[in-house]
């Protein structure tokens, strides 16, 4: 007889060296450099320019779904919309680190495009 | 903007976010402006034929342009360094030919088995017949270059840093994935061709001819059909797209 | 038959000692992972001619290993040698847990193992790699419910263990395909790759868990007839004898035709060749089947434990011989010509594995070790005493 007690008595045992290995993940770790969180109010450097490739209200909420959707079009079949590029986005948001970084920062998330893409700092 | 409209942005919650992903969803991009807007085309085939009696011993042209348009590191590791496409010395083994230097890159193979062994399809064959890397998708299990009967893949054993030198066009190189040549396909869809073939016409040689192999009217259908070409291990049924003349 | 089974105590000094040994290589690897992970693969030995290192060795050493571990189970569910079902659910759950040691190497030495689940999102079904997937998992879960069955619902038991087994061989192939279908690599390109791989999971399997078996029923002091260790004995000596005509049958077909002698001579005497006759053959097949042939040391438990660590260790170099000079030999890309270029074309791979990668590799065994120590001590699954029926004997002995 399978005892259900003993099933999880086992399972209690693997469960904390399982997530002690993902606590020490170093991706994590490594992510968010120690710095950011809520830390005052955020400021952001507005662009100059006029509107968005789409309102700023939907690209405040989407930017990123955008962004990853026209990715994935561009390298897997080719479609390459010139406004709806990441490097269109330079042309009003001329500083990474006063837009983009500033609010990854402050919401505590971090893309890795900038990785390997380039942004002007 | 301030916390104020972040949290009233917040509170507006699920609604914003339904009608935002309705939105989202069907043909977003078709939404743009059609001129500003290219896309790969089904019935193209680009290939690449070398005129291996043009290519010189000691010219690096092709591989220097590939590193600096693609961001591709040299580490100084020869057994680690990463290569598009490097020039090859092939020596017959009964000595009755002369020594040929040729470039070998990526033959964006018809039969690529690169694709067919990942495991989630970040290799993929385009629709005009180019074979790519998503790297955003690799997961870096190195499959792929155990298929690949050409070398033509590699992984990228360390970090790279965007320098000043940089192509700022073109990411730099992530670790951890596994790369190789693209036909330079942001120039191609830009309407340019490959660097290394640019490079190329730029020395006077002229030893690599680009284009669509399904263009009857293009010189490289034209070469191919005229002039005598071998392919590299045509035994495996791979059925590469880079032709080789003088062999 | 609740009686006849019974966890260990695990309360000695010897079992803690052991589980914190296991505990040790298990965060050694961790260790090691997130060092190549920060670091990424250049702290390995790995480069862009041999890219599967250590690492894969011994984590695909480990699921063949699993895989065959479920023989001892099989013999009694299938075969119907009964004497063997004593040691069913020991063999059901050591293939779960070698399977799980095996997977978590591989899966940590993905250049990029943070994308891991992007192999559920986007599935290539060409790629043996996916099809593993759905063996590996399909193979846990079968192993659980014949696991289950042998607990709580014995009318279950010969359908669950029929699957488990099928599933086996499936998987075994599986796992050797993913070198035996790549037509660029001449060293491991055959259809003869696979059985290989089935044949030598029967013998590594069958050793490891003769070792197991030795091992735990010594230390926790039960009764082990001897006259079953002569039985795994003698299935032993057929599996070797099996793997052994494989590879004969793989030279003998290869040297038959001349489009192979470069390679072929190359495995037989190139800068691999001691891996291939010291470690392959000798190791792995001839010397144990010298000692189990042998009058005197066949029939002693120190010999079959001596030669079950012999097929053990000649499984690792098998793998290791197919992985790093499968890499190792030079790709024929222009056949009748010989190649030089800067990215090292026509030279042979070299490799020197890393402590890193010991680590990780020794990672994987820590788990297994692990989840095995726990496992016999919270569930029923040794017998108290394995024997046979008094004048039952094993039908040959050297």
């Amino acid at each position: 007889m399978l005892r259900l007690s003993s099933l999880v008595r086992f399972v209690l045992t693997i469960l904390p060296i399982v997530a002690g290995l993902l606590w020490v993940n170093p991706v994590d770790l490594w992510a968010h450099d120690g710095q950011g969180g809520h830390a005052g109010a955020l400021r952001l450097e507005l662009p100059e320019g006029k509107e968005c490739v789409k309102s700023a209200e939907w690209m405040r909420r989407n930017h990123m779904d955008f962004l990853k959707h026209n990715r994935d079009q561009a390298v897997r079949e080719g479609i390459r919309v010139k406004t709806d590029s990441l490097k269109n986005c330079t042309t009003c948001h001329t500083s990474r680190e006063k837009f983009c970084d500033r609010c990854h920062t402050y919401t505590g998330v971090a893309p890795n495009c900038f990785e390997c893409h380039h942004y002007p700092k | 903007m301030t916390m104020a409209t972040l949290e009233r942005r917040a509170v507006l919650g699920l609604a914003g976010a339904l009608a935002a992903g309705v939105t989202l969803a069907p043909g977003m991009t078709l939404l743009a402006a059609p001129a500003e807007r290219t896309e790969a085309s089904a019935g193209r085939r680009w290939a690449m034929l070398i005129d291996t009696t043009q290519c010189a011993a000691n010219c690096t042209a092709c591989t220097t342009a590939c590193r600096k348009e693609n961001n591709v590191p040299l580490f100084g590791e020869p057994s680690r360094d990463i290569h598009w496409i490097r020039k090859v010395e092939i020596r017959d083994k009964d000595q009755r030919r002369p020594t040929v230097s040729l470039p070998v890159l990526c033959n964006h193979c018809e039969n690529p088995p690169c694709v067919h062994v990942c495991p989630t399809e970040a290799s993929f064959i385009r629709k005009d017949g180019i074979v790519l890397v998503d790297e955003h998708r690799c997961i870096g299990c190195r499959y792929c270059i155990i298929a690949c009967p050409y070398k033509a893949r590699s992984l990228v054993y360390h970090e790279t840093k965007r320098g000043a030198e940089s192509n700022p066009d073109v990411p730099i190189r992530s670790k951890g994935v596994v790369e190789k040549c693209t036909f330079c396909v942001h120039r191609l869809d830009n309407g340019q061709e490959p660097a290394c073939v640019e490079a190329c016409k730029g020395e006077g040689k002229g030893a690599m001819l680009f284009g669509d192999l399904n263009d009857p009217r293009s010189e490289i259908a034209k070469r191919v059909h005229t002039v005598a070409t071998k392919t590299m291990r045509p035994d495996l049924g791979l059925k590469p797209r880079i032709y080789y003349q003088g062999l | 038959m609740i009686d006849e089974f019974a966890a260990i105590e695990g309360r000695s000094q010897g079992y803690w000692k052991l589980l914190a040994g296991m505990g040790v290589l298990l965060l050694l690897g961790a260790a090691a992972f997130i060092y190549i992970e920060v670091n990424g693969h250049g702290v390995t030995g790995m480069n862009n001619t041999v890219v599967w290192g250590l690492p894969h060795v011994f984590a695909i050493s480990l699921l063949v290993m699993a895989s065959g571990s479920l023989n001892l189970g099989s013999m009694s569910t299938i075969f119907a040698v009964k004497h063997f079902k004593q040691f069913g659910r020991f063999s059901a759950f050591l293939s779960i847990v070698l399977l799980a040691g095996g997977l978590t190497v591989l899966t940590l030495d993905l250049g990029r193992p943070d994308r891991m689940l992007l192999i559920m999102l986007h599935m290539n079904f060409r790629s043996m790699f996916t099809w593993n997937v759905f063996l590996y998992s399909g193979f846990t879960v079968l192993c659980f419910l014949y696991l289950w069955s042998m607990f709580q619902f014995p009318q279950y038991t010969k359908a669950a263990g029929s699957a488990a087994f099928m599933w086996r061989f499936i998987l075994t192939t599986g796992t050797g395909s993913i070198f035996g279908v790549i037509h660029a690599r001449e060293v491991f390109h055959s259809a003869i790759t696979a059985p290989t791989f089935v044949a030598i999971s029967l013998t590594s399997g069958t050793a490891l868990s003769i070792l197991l078996l030795l091992a735990s029923f010594r230390l926790t002091a039960r009764e082990l007839d001897l006259r079953l260790v002569h039985a795994l004995r003698n299935a032993l000596i057929f599996f070797l004898l099996l793997v052994l005509y494989l590879l004969v049958v793989e030279k003998f077909t290869k040297f038959y035709s001349p489009a192979f002698y470069a390679v072929e001579t190359w495995i037989l005497s190139g800068s691999f060749a001691w891996l291939y006759w010291g470690g392959v053959v000798v190791l792995g097949i001839l010397a144990p089947l010298g000692v189990l042939f042998n009058a005197k040391w066949g029939n002693q438990v120190g010999g079959i434990a001596f030669s079950s660590g012999m097929v053990v260790l000649g499984l690792f170099c098998f793998v290791g011989f197919v992985l790093i000079a499968g890499q190792s030999y030079p790709l024929d890309m222009f056949p009748g010509y010989e190649v030089s270029s800067v990215f090292q074309d026509g030279l042979e791979g070299s490799y020197a594995p890393t402590l890193v990668e010991l680590l990780l590799g020794l990672g994987g065994i820590g788990v297994s070790g692990l989840l095995y120590l726990l496992g016999i001590r919270f569930f029923r699954l040794l017998p108290r005493k394995a024997v046979v029926p008094q004048g039952w004997d094993v039908a040959w002995r050297p």
